[in-house]
């Protein structure tokens, strides 16, 4: 794509790694938790995943690798997972990590904000409701061991457990703190906590007894700036060593001479989308939604708006995506097509529609977003009415299903098209658990679940690529474009992962593998 | 004269309960028109119906509404502000986190008003109808209308990213050089307003006759604006200054921003936003006071400067 700079490795560069040093991060918001079975949102797993380890983490390349689970082993029938964890971790409050503690932290998070993380685990669904004693599917064999019995098999498995949701906390310190485990976490992580003054900055320091050793920086402060103007600025100063590039400035950093080797744009799991609720008419009408999708041309928000910083999509799933497809199409721009179909359904030049309202939430490029939809669907006959409201008041309407035609992105939680394509569309989610366009189609829900219950392999990919396929002919969700990172990462700052679950500014790459050349 | 201060305070105190009152069903009414549920406000992009169910009847969001507000009443009596929905502990504690950095900034920022407002008016009323005069009022209305967003980075760019003089944002651990650029920029807007009413007024004594007695002593013209006039001239600019400094410690959520200084005004807007009732609550019920109290000490003031509103309660 046009001025892309993908960089799938990250500058591990021969030289020895130095130790010391302060990392002066950066988030746009305060981390609402440092809780891992409270948290929803980026900016609280960025420090999660410093604090805390889970069984299993994910590479730049997103492969699957241990972590507190030395090993793994996956029976026959690939619902009983064995894990076995490394003897002698310590928690940064001391005490030893054994089995009891995943029973106990993955039964603690499954009551937590993020249950869907679980329910796959035998006995999980019954638990969560408050129905059961514990989650019978999770067995500790002895002090190192434990058996993950699965109702049915469920090959992305291993990511959730690579999730932070499912990170290890010891049971003491969490039963001690309650709920302010919340602002005094403790892990087995590579960094502790030392502070958190809200709103202002949250302060770790390296771990020493850290079970891969101590990690090269001394500490890492994350800052909390909500301006991205200032972010920069402080960047600048040189207050800031990792930053975000400011919306609209990408070309220009990355042309800008000191700047142009800091600014770094790497593609990541996330679709921007305009979605419609496929229950409300007109949008009931298939070749209402057609026409529509028809209408729009992303690359003219891509290539002027974007600065051409992020790559216009094709298909639902992005590029970055394990199982992604090259050959999957959404409905091509063909304003010829959209006429025909607006007169097949009634409304010859878009005479007798119903006004049309097109919700977004607050944000200037949502905004300028929207005003482009609105010109390209002129071009048909379609007025746009555009709705904006704060996320608060848009995720409402959207999720019971009020806005007809809206805007909502998807961005992964790790890196299987499950994550994406039965979240989204499978009639089982409806509504708030993700599937906002309501869609329900029997075919797509039966290649959901014949996928999701498959192991590994091309046949399981090629069932999401038929379901995709079909929902985009359906036209109910036309993607825009993909998301992408862009980072400002100053040059002695070593061995930051650029992996595609990692985005600017909250980096959720591991902190441990960084270190400063200087 | 003790007495005159009690009944001072005491009618203020009184005039709290029905303006709480007020102004918390107020809010609490706009909440409840507003659109936007709390739960699923804090689930982020994959809310579990079952979640959002949970998190409602954990916080009685599930009850109707006169009940969740007599609840709230309820708490409040016991002096309990309750727990945040999105951070999950005591308002108070919220709010006391915040308080540090807003009282440090209003203070601050009302400082940089009074020195400067109160000199460059003063400047100007001395030398009336002079390109001087033009100049202190053309700045001071400037300082009035320039927005808080731009000057704080124009500030930013100058002293902080060009000159390297001062830091570019956040708290520090609340030295003054963090402070300076926030302050300046926060305290512009009321520099202009009490600069103006400081000329305004002292041009006013000036013309009063012990005002030009003092000066057919022959008593030099600094001497008379400083010793005579100004006294006198205070009133209107302490209302103001009372008034500006209540304005500036209920938070300053643009400055606040630019600066990413950790004020209540940020969390405000932020609360607002996620819909976390309690919190904003919280907030109002704390500016209604922090109000309230501001035009008390106005009134103080007043007893202090001038001995007349002293007397007039007395007769």
């Amino acid at each position: 794509m046009i001025g892309f700079a993908v960089a799938l490795l990250s500058s591990t560069a021969a030289a020895e790694p130095k130790r010391g040093g302060t990392l002066h991060a950066v988030f746009g918001s305060d981390p609402p938790t440092l809780d891992p079975a409270q948290a929803t949102d980026t900016t609280s797993s960025a420090v999660i995943r410093q604090i805390f380890d889970g069984l299993l983490e994910l590479d730049e390349r997103l492969r699957v690798t241990g972590a507190l689970a030395r090993s793994w082993t996956l029976s026959p029938d690939h619902r009983v997972y064995t894990f076995h964890l490394r003897s002698g971790v310590k928690f940064q409050a001391g005490r030893e990590v054994v089995a009891s503690d995943v029973k106990y932290s993955f039964e603690r998070a499954a009551r937590g904000k993020r249950p869907w993380v679980f329910e796959k685990i035998r006995g999980a669904p019954t638990f969560i409701r408050g129905q059961a004693a514990d989650i019978a599917g999770i067995r500790t064999v002895d002090e190192h061991t434990v058996e993950i019995t699965l109702d049915r098999p469920f090959a992305p498995f291993v990511y959730l457990m690579a999730y932070d949701a499912a990170s290890i906390v010891p049971r003491e310190e969490a039963e001690k703190r309650g709920a302010a485990f919340a602002s005094h976490p403790v892990g087995t992580g590579a960094f502790r906590f030392v502070s958190w003054r809200r709103d202002d900055q949250v302060v770790l320091e390296g771990f020493p007894e850290h079970f891969r050793g101590a990690p090269y920086l001394d500490r890492t402060i994350f800052r909390i700036i909500p301006a991205e103007g200032t972010r920069f600025n402080e960047y600048r100063t040189g207050s800031l060593d990792i930053s975000d590039i400011p919306t609209g400035h990408c070309r220009a950093a990355q042309k800008d001479p000191p700047l142009r080797d800091q600014a770094v744009v790497w593609p990541i799991l996330g679709t921007h989308a305009v979605r419609f609720n496929v229950e409300r008419p007109p949008f009931n009408d298939r070749r209402i939604r057609q026409a529509i999708a028809h209408a729009i041309d992303p690359t003219v928000a891509v290539n002027g708006l974007l600065e051409g910083c992020v790559t216009p999509a094709r298909g639902v799933l992005p590029p970055a995506m394990p199982g992604f497809s090259p050959h999957v199409r959404r409905l091509p721009l063909d304003r010829e097509r959209a006429r025909q179909l607006l007169a097949s359904a009634g409304f010859p030049g878009g005479r007798g529609l119903p006004s049309i309202a097109f919700h977004f939430n607050t944000g200037d490029l949502n905004q300028r977003i929207a005003e482009l939809l609105q010109a390209q669907l002129r071009e048909i006959g379609i007025p746009l009415q555009l709705r904006r409201l704060d996320w608060a008041a848009h995720i409402k309407l959207v999720d019971d299903g009020t806005a007809g035609f809206f805007r909502q992105g998807w961005i992964a939680d790790y890196p299987d098209p499950e994550n994406f394509l039965t979240v989204l569309f499978h009639s089982r989610n409806v509504g708030a658990a993700g599937n906002t366009s309501r869609y329900r189609n029997p075919a797509v829900d039966r290649l959901f679940d014949e996928a999701d219950a498959m192991p590994v392999g091309p046949g399981r990919f090629d069932r999401y690529t038929e379901a995709e396929q079909v929902v985009l002919d359906d036209a109910v969700w036309v993607s825009l474009y993909h998301y992408s990172s862009r980072a400002l990462i100053k040059p002695y700052v070593k061995g930051l992962e650029r992996s595609p679950l990692s985005s600017a500014p909250e980096f959720l790459a591991p902190l441990r593998k960084v270190w400063l050349d200087r | 004269m003790l007495s005159e201060w009690g009944s001072a305070i005491g009618r203020r105190l009184l005039a709290l309960a029905p303006v709480l009152l007020g102004i918390t069903l107020l809010v609490f009414v706009l909440n409840a028109v507003a659109l936007g549920d709390p739960a699923r406000a804090a689930l982020g992009q994959r809310a579990d119906p079952e979640v959002v169910r949970q998190i409602r009847e954990q916080y009685a969001l599930d009850r109707p509404l006169p009940v969740q507000y007599v609840m709230w009443m309820r708490r409040l009596a016991r002096g309990d502000l309750g727990h945040s929905y999105h951070q999950q502990r005591p308002v108070t504690e919220i709010i006391a986190d915040r308080l540090p950095p807003t009282v440090h900034l209003a203070l601050a920022a009302t400082l940089v008003s009074i020195v400067l407002g109160m000199s460059a008016g003063a400047l100007a009323a001395a030398r009336p109808g002079t390109a001087l005069d033009h100049a202190l009022v053309g700045a001071a209305v400037l300082g009035i209308s320039t927005p808080v967003f731009w000057l704080g980075m124009m500030l930013s760019l100058v002293f902080a990213v060009s000159l390297g003089w001062l830091p570019v944002s956040g708290y520090g651990d609340g030295d003054l050089g963090h402070l300076v650029l926030p302050a300046l920029t926060l305290g512009a807007l009321h520099t202009g307003t009490v600069a103006r009413m400081t000329r305004s007024s002292l041009l006013e004594v000036v013309r009063l006759d012990y005002v030009q007695a003092a000066r057919a002593k022959g008593l030099g013209e600094w001497a008379v604006l400083g010793k005579h006039a100004l006294r006198n001239a205070l009133i209107p600019v302490v209302t103001v200054i009372g008034i500006g400094l209540a304005d500036l410690l209920v938070g300053a959520p643009l400055t606040e921003t630019v600066f990413a200084w950790p004020g209540l005004g940020r969390m405000l807007v932020a609360a607002v936003g996620q819909r976390d009732l309690p919190v904003v609550m919280g907030a109002v019920l704390i500016f209604a006071v922090v109000y309230v109290l501001g035009n008390l000490l106005v009134d103080l003031a007043y007893l202090v400067i001038d001995p007349r509103t002293r007397a007039g309660a007395a007769e």
